[in-house]
């Protein structure tokens, strides 16, 4: 088993556990992803340079965390989602980008900001 | 969007892709209101009686004009206080009571 | 639309040898005013004080030289920043995760915030004031190279430029590349090496850095 192969780390998981709604990444690891183009105002986490950006996911933050944008406005508690830390080529980010072509930024970014591409 | 939609739309803290200032080496040794200010903020936050994120949202709500103004501490407390009005923590008379009463521990004493 | 930080008032006002201003004393105010309504203590305010005392340039510097000499916490440390640190003692009280992020010589890695200040306080202590000012913020994204330029540190074309842009529960730390001709130092010694600024990202490490904290 591979578990074993790895020194016996990681069991393998048990089949027959539904999980709730969500609580499984939407995303993972790979995944062309696109931050959606919305506009809120009063408070935000994902900077204006990115919306509406192409990316692809580099890894699934582990631990389910609140929405942060609705923390800001008192919620301490709630529905838990992931963050995605996703790598977007400069290129893709600015248009006259003068550094060399396989620069990139990473950033995290909440699952309900993000779509498929 | 209009203009001002504009202005509404992006935050006075993003500033991500902005050109033209010179980076300018500056650091300070906090002084020790600032760094109360600092403690402050953390217990704040372990209690959850203000959250980071509500700070954050706090310094935003102040306006580009009073965060132009305001060093980063200076911002904080203010935010910390209207965060404290909103949630009908403190009450603005309370506040000015108390402002008043600190500031005349410092005052000079008249002679007399 | 542009706005000025009052960088310079930050130094000037904060450190007046008179009376408190007008900051300082509404910070004596909310505070005394939860303690007051009881919703804090003052004990605690002092306790967060010590904390805050405690995190230092030197602790990162410690968890690099360390990933420097024991290549299996090495990829510990790279697996899950913050576990490897608490396995020295560094506690996380911030509930903040920790991504380190290994320089190589085909990648460098530099850690902004732009939308505030975030930075692994926790490992690294209080950042200094350029990190949390406009210019510094704005520009780490769009032109990494000539922000870095501007600190001395060129990096050449063919090899990557990696910023990550700090904006939600997790925090980075640069882990940067072992100077050649250190294979005698001590552990204490490459500590010494590793200065915070090598940890932002901004300059590499060099054999001659002294025990400053920059």
């Amino acid at each position: 088993m591979q578990a074993r192969e790895r020194g016996g780390k990681s069991p393998t998981p048990l089949s027959g556990v539904v999980l709730a709604e969500r609580e499984a990444p939407g995303f993972k690891a790979g995944d062309q992803v696109r931050v959606l183009d919305r506009n809120p105002i009063g408070h935000y986490r994902v900077p204006r340079y990115i919306r509406g950006k192409r990316g692809v996911v580099e890894a699934v933050i582990p631990t389910p965390e609140l929405d942060n944008e609705q923390e800001g406005f008192g919620r301490n508690a709630g529905m838990k989602r992931h963050y995605y830390r996703i790598a977007f080529a400069m290129s893709e980010l600015w248009s006259k980008y003068k550094g060399s072509p396989s620069d990139g930024l990473r950033i995290e970014v909440f699952e309900t900001w993000l779509e498929r591409v | 969007m209009s203009e001002s939609g504009a202005i509404v739309a992006r935050l006075p803290n993003d500033r991500g892709g902005f050109l033209g200032e010179p980076i300018r080496r500056i650091e300070h040794e906090l002084a020790p209101w600032e760094k109360r200010c600092h403690a402050l903020a953390d217990v704040l936050d372990y209690h959850k009686i203000i959250n980071t994120e509500e700070k954050r949202r706090g310094v935003e709500a102040l306006g580009s004009d009073i965060i132009g103004k305001l060093s980063y501490y200076e911002r904080w407390i203010v935010a910390f206080t209207n965060l404290l009005f909103e949630k009908q923590l403190l009450t603005p008379e309370e506040f000015a009571r108390k402002m008043d009463e600190v500031a005349s521990r410092s005052a000079p004493q008249d002679e007399s | 639309m542009q706005h000025t930080e009052h960088d310079t008032a930050d130094s000037h006002r904060a450190i007046s040898a008179g009376p408190p201003g007008y900051y300082e004393v509404m910070e004596t105010a909310i505070r005394e005013l939860l303690i007051e309504k009881r919703m804090i203590e003052a004990a605690e305010i002092r306790r967060q004080i010590e904390v805050l005392d405690s995190r230092t340039p030197a602790l990162g510097a410690k968890v690099v030289a360390r990933a420097w000499v024991d290549p299996e916490f090495r990829v510990r440390l790279l697996a899950d920043g913050r576990s490897a640190c608490e396995e020295l003692g560094i506690s996380f009280y911030d509930d903040t995760k920790l991504i380190v992020l290994e320089n190589t010589p085909k990648v460098h890695n530099l850690i902004v915030c732009t939308l505030c200040s975030c930075y692994p306080r926790p490992v690294l202590g209080l950042p200094p004031d350029w990190y949390k000012l406009a210019p510094y913020r704005a520009r780490a994204v769009v032109e990494p190279r000539a922000v870095l330029a501007e600190f001395g540190t060129v990096i050449p074309d063919d090899v990557e430029i990696r910023v990550s842009d700090s904006t939600a529960t997790v925090r980075y730390l640069v882990l940067p590349m072992r100077p050649a001709g250190t294979e005698r130092y001590s552990e204490e010694d490459l500590a010494a090496l590793v200065t915070r600024d090598t940890m932002i990202g901004v300059v590499a490490v060099a054999i001659d850095a002294g025990r400053t904290p920059k």
